[in-house]
């Protein structure tokens, strides 16, 4: 490492992510604080495709900082446990780039390399880190919130009921994903006709966020064995970052 | 420990060497220390916990050792009884200990007796690979449960902490605590890289060749060093990858040396000579000889244990190149020359070598041995996956399946896995020699209860209950089963009809535990369904029920029903205290039920600590603490002590005890965090860190559950209290934390209506919150703090009620009104002070008294008197007879004690007793006793 990787800003950066909130309050104060600095990367400053997803990042969970407060789920201390397992994996992927280590997730290392440019859409720049957030974090964050709390993830549970709820705040803070968006996914999703198209139909969050709640299933049946579980890791990787790619791609400027 | 003297130089770790030494001399305050070194492979961190352990070591700490394995099924506490064993300690350790809690015991009693006058250090490496219980072992001697002066010293490979690794959570629980440190082992820089490979080279490098070693390793020094080494015999390495670095040196090798690294990639480390002899059939001579070459290529070390390689990844390298024929036969060897060996079988070892030969009928019995010795030592986890494993190995038409599959439900059902347990049990249904349906609905129902699917439990209970061939035993279970699932779902009215059928059906044919399940939950259902003597009546009726069986779960349940019920919803506190204590004294002289004898103690020390009796409470807290109870009792008793040490203002053990229990928190547990951040909130209250104490209510109302109207009522209680406190010490208010905690308030004015029998409590703490809130809005409005005043005074609970006058005084005398009753307050709440010995508080009644220049000094008892004047008189209304009766119940007896005592009937005590209440007027053989305890 001959330059650092956030140039000016890179001691800001390692001293936020010295940090391992516990809670969710201390999960909004962090991606706040990172939204700051975030927008003072050169060159594109505020417009680089990870302030774009930070920032919809941070509203997202300020929405569901509120919904606790106002105890609007059913289970709290899960879902404050997922929100803060959740983050706790993009807080990681952020320190492991920030550090140059090779732990760093491809599907986050490929939004990451694009800070400095070129310049993406702030649409699909923040869906695709939505994208490695919930095509690859969120399944484990599940599993791991599960096991802490001593419950299974069960089909129509609080939890289940819970966890869909976040759905309805992606959709309320990214209206440009609303159906009226889709069509063209479609269109993009059909070009491709790889094999992502069996598993990417119609609505974009919600649908995948019920793919991460089926990968996390998934996982929980395999969590105790370290084989497996690296094994299931490496394919979400692996089409998470597949994705990621075609999001930054120029090709998908036309979503916006 | 295996260096052989020929480790290469530590290089850019010296820092971290020193840092790491001085975390673990400096423990928290429940005196132990833990570093948890964390890194990817070949980083250097096995190489650091050697040097850590050496310079410890003959500093004043005792030092053990334990490796974790990552054949995946370990036996329980594997690491660290591995090192107890190479102390020669610990070896009968499985029989001996008859509960969970017992084996934490005596595996302390081992480490402690080891470390003599010494601290010590637990060293465990490839903690990654370690199995629940010893995770749960660390957390129990971290929190300073087991009594041991302990520092833990533990490597945990950073690439499994990817995923969802259970120790991920541990360890972001623990981080927060001032006696853990998880130090993260970075790659060496590239300096740092050329001075290891100058070091290792000896005299001038050319810097091209030390960067490209950097480049190529990527500044993980166990690849560096490796390079170096080539660089230095002039070898020139062509590929980049570890991979084939490592296959190139293994060619090298001489034919018999490189026999042996294959062997021992496929063994489980440590291999011991005898055992290795067996594996590699050479002449012994020749064996020797390779192990030696096999050393010199620095693949192997050797110690007292054995053989292992110098590197797990050289293992993992090598195991991807054997082929799996020769895999298997090396196995098979490994399996034959356990056998062979005689001595005590290592079942774990065998079922391993044995599976990857690749021959199930052999891997069976030891599986099986394995699991029941994992079950022995309550390791149910890991029971769980040797049942899991022996069902893979064996096929459809096996005899045993039936079997396993009954014991892999029931493991996977004891170690929360309930959704797997659900599955077994359905395959276990369709096999042809299938438990009966009776049976076979109850397993279910209690599956699916545990993994809170209560609408299916209930349809479960109610097919077994109709189930033709359910025996009438079966029929009473299922009953008392369905009355508590209902209870629980505050179903009260349908608890109480199951409970009644339940009754009917145990009285019968009934087992005691069916007997005394169902009283508790017919007396439970009946008392929420506002008839309380009816419910009180029936659960007095199941203790002495239980009694008469003397069997310790049914005494221990009993009598836990009864004080709960006592010092719950019945509100009859100091009642429910002698009911907890008289059971725990009954179990402690039977010598059982440790566990019960501790949850009984939680509930007296609670009460008392309600009814304002602190120094009572914290005697009876020191005797529970000395059944060394673990897991979830643990964490109750620290935070019932942790809640009177505040009180006390013994603010360093406070911290103490909140950290032990934060510590067993990091292990799960739900339904304690929020009192853990309530008394959070209120240690950081007393020591003026109001940011600390909002901090930990604005956490608290993220998990809260809007059921849980009163531990959601102290926490915003505690929220608005800190806001106020900050406000008059001249902080700043949070606007947005005052905006929430008035949302969260409205939530419970809302919810108030529907708490049932919570609902006096909730109402008692909205009235602080409406108080605290006039304290924030500079209103000084006495009234709402007179409405709290009277309302705690009505629940019997002198603290908030001595608190509520204290502010209610303090409103008053600043608006300058009814400066007398204000007076009379203080003083009152001053008096109560002194007496419960709450220290702090104390002074803030002094405080405001010197501003206000009220002295408090007055003639005002110290001690409030509850106690009625005119017992004497009283007394003289009973006979003789009744004098006798009424000396025994204040002894302790129950009636039917009191009978055997004074050769009278159960029945006709019973009578006296009615008429003792009578005359006397009072409802309760408490407040009957002390009416003559006063007396006497």
């Amino acid at each position: 490492m001959t330059q650092p990787i956030w140039g000016p800003v890179q001691q800001e950066m390692h001293d936020i992510l010295q940090q391992h909130p516990d809670d969710v309050p201390a999960v909004v104060d962090q991606l706040a604080q990172l939204q700051v600095v975030l927008c003072r990367v050169p060159p594109l400053l505020h417009s680089n495709p990870l302030a774009d997803f930070n920032k919809l990042y941070l509203t997202i969970t300020e929405n569901v900082l509120e919904r606790l407060y106002a105890g609007k789920f059913k289970d709290p201390a899960f879902l404050s446990r997922l929100d803060v397992e959740f983050a706790a994996r993009y807080f990681d992927a952020l320190r492991y780039w920030t550090e140059g280590s090779p732990a760093c997730p491809g599907v986050w290392a490929g939004l990451f390399c694009r800070v400095p440019g070129p310049d993406a859409r702030p649409l699909p720049s923040a869906v695709a880190g939505v994208n490695a957030h919930i095509n690859f974090d969120l399944p484990f964050a599940l599993v791991t919130t599960f096991d802490h709390l001593g419950s299974d993830p069960i089909d129509d549970s609080d939890q289940h009921h819970d966890y869909l709820q976040v759905n309805d705040i992606f959709a309320e803070e990214m209206p440009g994903l609303r159906r009226g968006y889709l069509d063209r996914w479609q269109l993009l999703i059909d070009t491709m006709n790889g094999d992502l198209d069996d598993w990417w139909q119609g609505e974009l969050v919600e649908y995948t966020r019920n793919v991460a709640w089926r990968n996390a299933q998934k996982v929980w049946a395999v969590r105790h064995d370290m084989i497996a579980l690296d094994k299931e890791r490496r394919r979400l990787d692996k089409t998470a970052t597949g994705l990621g790619k075609l999001l930054l791609s120029p090709f998908a400027d036309f979503l916006q | 420990m295996a260096s052989l003297g020929d480790d290469g130089p530590l290089v850019g770790r010296t820092d971290t060497l020193t840092d790491v030494q001085s975390y673990l001399r400096d423990v928290g305050p429940g005196g132990t220390a833990a570093v948890f070194l964390t890194g990817e492979s070949g980083v250097g961190k096995s190489r650091l916990l050697r040097e850590t352990a050496e310079a410890l070591r003959g500093t004043g700490f005792a030092v053990l050792n334990g490796t974790c394995l990552d054949i995946g099924d370990a036996s329980p506490l594997h690491p660290v009884l591995q090192a107890l064993r190479r102390h020669d300690a610990g070896a009968a350790l499985a029989a001996t200990a008859d509960d969970a809690g017992a084996l934490l015991d005596r595996v302390s009693r081992d480490l402690r007796s080891i470390a003599g006058d010494k601290r010590l250090l637990l060293v465990l490496d490839d903690l990654q690979w370690a199995d629940r219980s010893t995770r749960q072992l660390l957390l129990y001697l971290l929190a300073g449960l087991g009594d041991v002066p302990i520092s833990v010293l533990a490597a945990i490979r950073a690439e499994a902490l990817h995923g969802t690794h259970p120790l991920r959570r541990v360890l972001a629980e623990l981080r927060r605590l001032r006696s853990v440190r998880v130090v993260d082992l970075q790659p060496l820089t590239q300096d740092q890289t050329r001075e290891l490979v100058t070091a290792i080279v000896g005299g001038n490098v050319a810097i091209e060749d030390a960067d490209r070693v950097y480049k190529r390793s990527g500044g993980n020094p166990f690849v560096a060093e490796e390079l170096a080494r080539d660089l230095r015999d002039g070898r020139v390495e062509l590929s980049d990858t570890l991979r084939e670095i490592f296959l190139s040196r293994v060619d090298e090798l001489p034919a018999n040396a490189h026999a042996v690294v294959h062997a021992l990639a496929a063994g489980v480390e440590p291999v011991d000579h005898l055992v290795l002899s067996r594996v590699v059939p050479l002449p012994e001579d020749q064996l020797i000889e390779a192990v030696r070459a096999a050393v010199a290529h620095r693949f192997v070390a050797s110690d007292g244990d054995g053989y292992r390689l110098r590197h797990r990844l050289v293992a993992e390298i090598l195991e991807q190149e054997v082929l799996p024929a020769e895999a298997a036969a090396l196995h098979r060897r490994y399996a034959e020359a356990l056998e062979a060996a005689g001595g005590e079988p290592d079942h774990a070892r065998l079922a391993f070598h044995w599976q990857r030969a690749g021959v199930p009928a052999r891997a069976l019995p030891p599986v099986i041995a394995a699991a029941r010795a994992a079950e022995a030592l309550y390791g149910f986890a890991e029971a769980h996956r040797y049942w899991t494993i022996a069902l893979r190995i064996t096929t459809e038409d096996d005899k045993e399946r039936t079997e396993l599959l009954g014991h892999a439900a029931e493991s996977a059902h004891q170690c929360g896995e309930h959704l797997l347990a659900l599955a077994r049990l359905e395959e276990l249904a369709g096999r042809a020699d299938a438990p009966g349906q009776c049976d076979l609905h109850l397993r279910r129902a209690r599956y699916l209860a545990a993994a809170g699917r209560s609408a299916p439990a209930e349809t479960e209970y109610v097919r077994a209950l109709e189930s033709p061939e359910c025996s009438p035993q079966q029929r009473a279970s299922a009953a008392a089963f369905l009355a508590e699932l209902l209870l629980h779902l505050g179903r009260y009215a349908d608890a109480n009809e199951r409970a009644r059928e339940a009754l009917e059906l145990a009285a019968v044919d009934g087992s005691t535990a069916d007997l005394v399940r169902a009283s508790a939950a017919l007396g439970f259902s009946s008392a929420f369904r506002e008839d309380p003597d009816a419910g009180l009546a029936v659960i007095r009726h199941a203790v002495e029920i239980a009694e008469r069986s003397g069997h310790p779960d049914d005494l221990g349940v009993a009598y836990l029903h009864l004080a709960e019920l006592l010092t719950g919803p019945l509100n009859s506190i100091e009642e429910g205290v002698l009911v907890a204590r008289r059971g725990a004294d009954r179990l402690a002289k039977l010598g059982v039920g440790r566990t019960y004898q501790t949850r009984l103690l939680a509930i007296a020390a609670n009460g008392l600590f309600r009814v304002g009796q602190w120094a009572e409470a914290d005697a009876v807290l020191d005797i529970a603490m000395r059944h060394r109870p673990s897991g979830a009792d643990a964490v109750e008793l620290l935070l019932a002590r942790c809640r009177l040490l505040v009180g006390f203002g013994e603010l360093e053990n406070a911290h103490r005890d909140l950290d032990a229990a934060s510590t067993l928190l990091a292990g799960g547990g739900a339904r304690h965090v929020l009192p853990m951040l309530t008394l959070r909130a209120g240690l950081a209250m007393w020591e003026g860190e109001h940011h600390d104490a909002r901090a930990a209510v604005q956490r608290g109302l993220t998990e809260t559950r809007s059921d849980d109207l009163v531990l959601l009522g102290v926490l915003a209680w505690h929220g608005l209290r800190a806001e106020a406190e900050a406000h008059v010490a001249g902080k700043a208010v949070d606007p947005g934390a005052l905006r929430r905690l008035k949302t969260v308030r409205d939530r419970l004015a809302e919810g108030v209506n529907n708490a049932g029998a919570a609902r006096a409590v909730v109402d008692a703490y909205l009235d602080l919150c409406a108080a605290e809130l006039s304290r924030i809005e500079n209103r000084h409005d006495p009234e709402p703090w007179a409405r709290a005043a009277a309302i705690w005074d009505r629940r019997q609970q002198p603290y908030p009620a001595a608190y509520a006058r204290l502010r209610h005084a303090e409103a008053a005398l600043h608006r300058k009104t009814r400066r007398t009753t204000a007076i009379a307050g203080l003083r009152q709440a001053f008096a109560t002070a002194t007496a419960m010995g709450a220290r702090p508080f104390a002074k803030e009644i002094r405080g405001v008294a010197q501003r206000f220049r009220v002295s408090l000094a007055d003639d005002t008892p110290t001690v409030p008197m509850t106690v009625p004047e005119q017992v004497t008189d009283e007394l003289a209304a009973l006979t003789g007879r009744e004098r006798e009766v009424l000396a025994a119940v204040a002894e302790g007896l129950t009636n039917r004690e009191i009978g055997a005592k004074l050769f009278i009937s159960e029945r006709t005590v019973g009578v006296h007793l009615g008429h003792i209440f009578d005359k006397l007027q009072v409802r309760t053989r408490v407040q009957a006793s002390r009416v003559y305890l006063t007396a006497a």
